[in-house]
């Protein structure tokens, strides 16, 4: 199923409706819950792909909530709001890394295992492939699948340049079209890149 | 237009990539917009500080510190009685806080308490997800989406809510467990004081030594003595959640069995049985307690809220006009 990409929805900005990112940051640090909900709409589907690349994915909506809270009590150490987007995504990754490290020394979390459901167990196949792609390619792709964001969204969001977004996803999906092939599917037979996804009804 | 479908969707579809984009995109997942904790943030000025002026900001945080913890702050103490319970996705070992918009899950062995500001605790048991709402003076507010707790509250009534799935616990001077099922449906028993359970509307008022169960598409049933006979609970429940067809049936069992049928439950069940059957449950509920004066059996069978309140009071478990006030200031957050 082909995946559409609604038309970008006008939104009431505080004060004056259409407020710059600049602005929007200023208003969230000087308290303005209904900024900080906007800021949150824009980029919470960028952290949530870099986070569900790299911890489970049972973990990954509280740990969205996390950084998002310590974006807010630490934006005063943001200098520039136009790096918002990459200062939020290394905020993501260190949340990420503090939590695999806790996982390892406090709680020996059980093997996120797919349920009985085929199509779930295929997703969840699919992710583990994306997931041990470069940190790059993993990030960019994921919010390409996942999020359903686009090249120029991606771009908008994590700072990188639209080239190297496009470099990212081509590059990407070239490797995972491979690591794919590579894989053995769940009927013992190797997995061909027409056949990602074919347990779909 | 790009005519490139991995970068915008546009051009000619990528099977692959459509493929990947279906079954990749159940995993997409936007978790509500996280409660901001109440600390001050402002943005750059730090920078033009100078060290006076640091120091002068030093004295007011201590100043605003200390004044925030005599009027209670915007998270609350936690510790962990067993296992490693967790704070959002933060195992706790031994002590830490709870932030209003944060999340507290314990796994099947973990357990913790945390410190309702300054009236009471909350116990946190084994498989459970609660979160902290809302706390500032004189309101502070969970919400427990499953599990159970316990809670034990020395405040003036309506301090301390929790909200679950299926009904509102506002309580009323007390102590009391709440549990939650997977599915919405939950129970509360109360061991001391009382406590106001409501769902759009519907109200169900709890005392100690009773229970109620509560259903996530119907809210509170009825109120029940912990120490009532098995067949009259399955009887309440069987009136409260059953087949309606059945209702008369588990009625009769219920009025049939007077050693059981304690006036908490029969005032409840006078707003609750259709109108035919409304004049059994009033002459059941006179022998035990007499209406008050100014109070008729006319305005009663009509169900009059000042009438039903005024009878209510006469049991001696709490004043009915004070939640009624306290519903006014704290309307349902559903």
């Amino acid at each position: 199923m082909p995946l559409t990409f609604p038309a970008p929805v006008e939104r009431d900005r505080p004060d004056e409706g259409k407020l710059r990112l600049a602005d929007t940051i200023r208003a969230v640090a000087e308290g303005d819950r209904n900024a900080f909900a906007l800021l949150y709409a824009d980029y919470v589907r960028m952290v949530h792909a870099i986070l569900l690349g790299r911890v489970p994915r049972r973990d990954v909506d509280d740990l969205v909530q996390d950084v998002f809270i310590a974006a807010y009590t630490r934006l005063r150490e943001l200098r520039e709001p136009a790096a918002f987007g990459g200062w939020l995504a290394t905020i993501a990754r260190n949340r990420a890394t503090d939590y695999l490290r806790q996982s390892r020394e406090h709680v020996a979390l059980p093997v996120e295992l797919p349920g009985g459901d085929p199509i779930e167990a295929e997703t969840m196949a699919v992710l583990d492939i994306v997931s041990k792609l470069p940190e790059a390619y993993r990030e960019t792709l994921l919010m390409r699948l996942v999020e359903g964001m686009t090249g120029a969204e991606i771009a908008e969001r994590s700072g990188l340049t639209p080239a190297s977004v496009r470099v990212n996803l081509h590059r990407g999906m070239k490797l995972l079209r491979e690591n794919l092939q590579a894989v053995p599917d769940h009927h013992g037979g190797e997995r061909t890149s027409s056949s990602v996804g074919q347990n779909q009804s | 237009m790009n005519n490139d479908y991995l970068w915008d969707g546009s051009g000619t579809p990528d099977p692959d990539v459509q493929r990947l984009e279906a079954l990749l995109g159940r995993l997409r997942s936007i978790p509500p917009v996280p409660q901001l904790p109440e600390t001050p943030v402002r943005w750059r000025s730090v920078r033009y500080l100078t060290p006076m002026l640091a120091a002068a900001a030093a004295i007011i945080v201590m100043i605003g510190v200390a004044w925030q913890s005599t009027r209670g702050s915007a998270s609350w103490e936690v510790a962990s009685i067993a296992g490693q319970p967790r704070i959002g996705s933060t195992a706790l070992a031994g002590t830490g806080r709870i932030a209003v918009g944060q999340t507290l899950v314990t796994d099947a062995v973990s357990r913790a308490r945390m410190q309702v500001s300054s009236i009471g605790s909350v116990t946190i048991e084994p498989g459970t997800r609660v979160r902290l709402v809302e706390t500032r003076d004189a309101h502070h507010q969970l919400a427990l989406d499953r599990g159970t707790l316990h809670a034990v509250i020395s405040a003036p009534p309506g301090q301390f809510v929790v909200d679950t799935p299926s009904a509102r616990a506002t309580d009323l001077g007390c102590a009391y467990m709440l549990h939650v099922d997977e599915d919405g449906s939950g129970m509360l028993s109360v061991t001391s004081g009382w406590v106001a359970f409501e769902f759009n509307g519907r109200e169900a008022f709890v005392p100690a030594g009773a229970s109620c169960r509560t259903h996530p598409q119907l809210g509170p049933g009825t109120p029940r003595y912990d120490d009532a006979r098995q067949e009259y609970r399955e009887a309440l429940d069987e009136f409260d959640f059953g087949d309606p067809a059945r209702r008369p049936d588990a009625l009769r069992v219920i009025l049939g069995d007077r050693s059981n049928a304690d006036a908490v439950t029969l005032w409840h069940l006078i707003s609750r049985v259709d109108a035919a059957d409304r004049a059994a449950i009033v002459n059941a509920l006179v022998d035990q307690l007499p209406m008050p004066a100014g109070v008729t059996r006319e305005a009663v069978l009509r169900l009059d809220r000042l009438a039903l309140d005024r009878w209510w009071s006469e049991l001696g478990l709490g004043d009915a006009d004070w939640w009624r006030k306290w519903k006014a200031e704290y309307p349902a957050a559903r």
